[in-house]
């Protein structure tokens, strides 16, 4: 009983290599903590077990990346926006959400929520999520504007 | 959503009130022969004595000060700060702190000192914050040696307020701040693309009009003065063309922070020893709700600034209608917004018809950033929640000329935001 001294992000990173994606539930009130932590901030229960999440979410916010907010290291996920998720076991997070662009970014605006799923995703030297739309819809072509003499 | 903690706040051991301000230029220090080469001793030494001076007191009276700085380590080259600068105001052998909270910092500043007199420890406590937002040390030279803090090394030194196990690892959280306020009062309240992009580019106008006419702030030349000059007689159009471009999904040039050098302090002491100092009001500092959100989490802002007004309030029963200045920090402009409806001071859902209108500049009746804020003022970024206290301190004196707000402020509200993210709810108010 009470908390125990144990590596959590190793274990998390760790099982993402294995194709996993790890969460901490709370034995006392049921709360899960996505990314995981040591213990549980909806009681303030340390006791805890590791769950595999279904990776299931549901997008219901984004905003397109920006001059100032694209970054070369994030170029290996194009193409993206920056949005925030409700996963079914409980956790909102900050996450990448990958398959909008410019070209169908008001489709998925005028079809919000929409429902995404988890992706592991190789960096140089680890793995982290992503979220894939589950269903990329095809984009309006953008309508050239004439060219001025 | 996920769940947040609250937190109730309990009355003061002893009221503790602001007696003295001081405040530096907000400037490039670099760009200017006359100010090329200050350093950390003089910036916040110019503050500590224009704040005891302001008091009536001297370096003997204070008994203890905080130090503030968001990125000592990169901008001077310090890990101990405070004991850099105390011996150039005086404080040698005195005790003192250092502390950190990004662009929180200044606003957590005055927490700190009310809450070392309010404990009974000290009567006298000075806090100072210094920022060299863009003239960082050159390590192995005098201190007066000073370099560009360019933009490359500046993003790169933003991740240090992102957390290492996982945010900076996702990627997102450290990206989605800028928009995030203006994605979500668009939605929530159904504005058109249109609607959000004047809101934004007016609550520049009215702070860069605001910003004209204060001697300390940074960029003072009205946006409608630029506009005639590139050849636009109308300033809206100006604000949307070429010249001031779209730098992030929402935010154009004029909503972006301009980071640059400065420093400022106050002094407090128990409201009721006030009057030995200084023939001044004190300025009775009522409460401060602090929440801290980490940037993984949505909406940090919006749900951190709504749970530190929650404490507020509910500590001193004080209602959103008595306040009379609102001061937020906007290194996103778009926080006037958000901060100006989740302390109740703008209605909600309504609040960007106020900015369009031009009711927040100093001359409207809804004044918000008075001294021009972070995109006009400047962001000296630790400095700039003293300078926002030191400006609604001033505004409340009546002392700042023909800038002063037309109904004397009486109870002000100071909002408080940064380091990924820190939130804070100040409300002063003018003891009689
Ligand atoms: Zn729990």
């Amino acid at each position: 009983m009470g908390v125990k001294l144990e590596k959590i992000v190793k274990t998390y990173y760790d099982k993402l290599a294995e194709g996993k994606i790890m969460a901490r539930k709370c034995k006392d009130c049921g709360a899960v903590e996505w990314p995981p932590l040591l213990g549980c901030n909806t009681c303030g229960s340390t006791e805890m077990e590791w769950i595999e999440i279904s990776g299931k979410a549901t997008l219901v916010q984004f905003v397109m990346p920006s001059p100032i907010t694209r970054k070369p290291e994030m170029d290996f996920i194009k193409p993206y926006a920056l949005g925030v998720v409700d996963l079914p076991e409980g956790p909102s997070v900050n996450v990448m959400v990958r398959g909008i662009d410019r070209k169908n970014k008001d489709i998925v605006r005028e079809q919000m929520p929409v429902a995404c799923h988890a992706t592991i995703v190789e960096k140089e030297d680890y793995h982290t999520v992503i979220f894939d739309l589950d269903v990329v819809p095809e984009g309006k072509k953008r309508e050239r504007k004439p060219k001025a003499e | 959503m996920n769940p947040m903690n609250q937190t109730t706040l309990h009355p003061y051991s002893r009221s503790v009130s602001i007696i003295g301000v001081g405040c530096t230029p907000f400037m490039y220090t670099l760009d200017n022969p006359e100010t090329a080469g200050l350093t950390e001793g003089e910036l916040f030494g110019y503050a500590a004595y224009k704040a005891m001076e302001d008091a009536g007191i001297g370096p003997k009276d204070v008994d203890y000060f905080f130090h503030g700085q968001a990125t000592p380590f990169n901008g001077s080259n310090y890990i101990t700060p405070n004991m850099q600068v105390s011996e150039w105001f005086g404080m040698r052998g005195k005790g003192s702190i250092h502390h950190s909270e990004a662009c929180c910092t200044g606003y957590l500043a005055l927490e700190q000192a009310v809450n070392a007199v309010a404990s009974g420890k000290y009567n006298v406590v000075l806090s100072g914050c210094v920022e060299f937002g863009d003239a960082i040390a050159d390590p192995d030279k005098p201190a007066h040696f000073r370099k560009k803090f360019d933009d490359q090394l500046f993003q790169e030194s933003l991740k240090w307020i992102y957390d290492r196990a996982y945010t900076r690892a996702m990627m997102c959280g450290p990206n989605l701040h800028q928009d995030d306020g203006a994605a979500w009062y668009q939605a929530e309240y159904g504005l058109t693309d249109e609607e959000m992009d004047e809101t934004l580019i007016s609550i520049g106008l009215n702070s860069r009009k605001s910003a004209s006419k204060n001697p300390l702030a940074l960029a003072r030349k009205t946006y409608e003065e630029l506009a005639k000059e590139n050849g636009y007689d109308d300033v809206m159009e100006y604000m949307k063309s070429f010249f001031n471009p779209k730098m992030t999904g929402y935010l154009r040039a004029s909503g972006l922070e301009l980071k640059c050098d400065g420093a400022a302090a106050l002094i407090v002491c128990p409201t009721e020893m006030a009057s030995q100092f200084t023939d001044k009001k004190p300025i009775e500092v009522l409460g401060i709700g602090n929440a801290t959100r980490e940037a993984n989490q949505p909406h940090v802002e919006l749900l951190g600034t709504r749970e530190a007004v929650r404490q507020v309030y509910e500590l001193t029963g004080v209602k959103p209608e008595e306040i009379d200045l609102l001061m937020a920090n906007d290194f996103f402009i778009t926080s006037q917004l958000i901060a100006a409806e989740e302390t109740g001071y703008l209605p909600r859902g309504e609040g960007w018809k106020y900015f369009i209108e031009g009711r927040t500049s100093y001359d409207g009746d809804k004044p918000i950033n008075t001294n021009g804020g972070r995109c006009s003022f400047g962001h000296a970024h630790a400095a700039s929640g003293l300078a926002d206290i030191y400006e609604a301190v001033m505004q409340m004196r009546g002392a700042c000329g023909e800038r002063n707000v037309k109904k004397l402020p009486k109870t002000s509200m100071i909002r408080g935001f940064g380091g990924a993210q820190n939130l804070a709810a100040i409300i002063l108010r003018t003891k009689e």
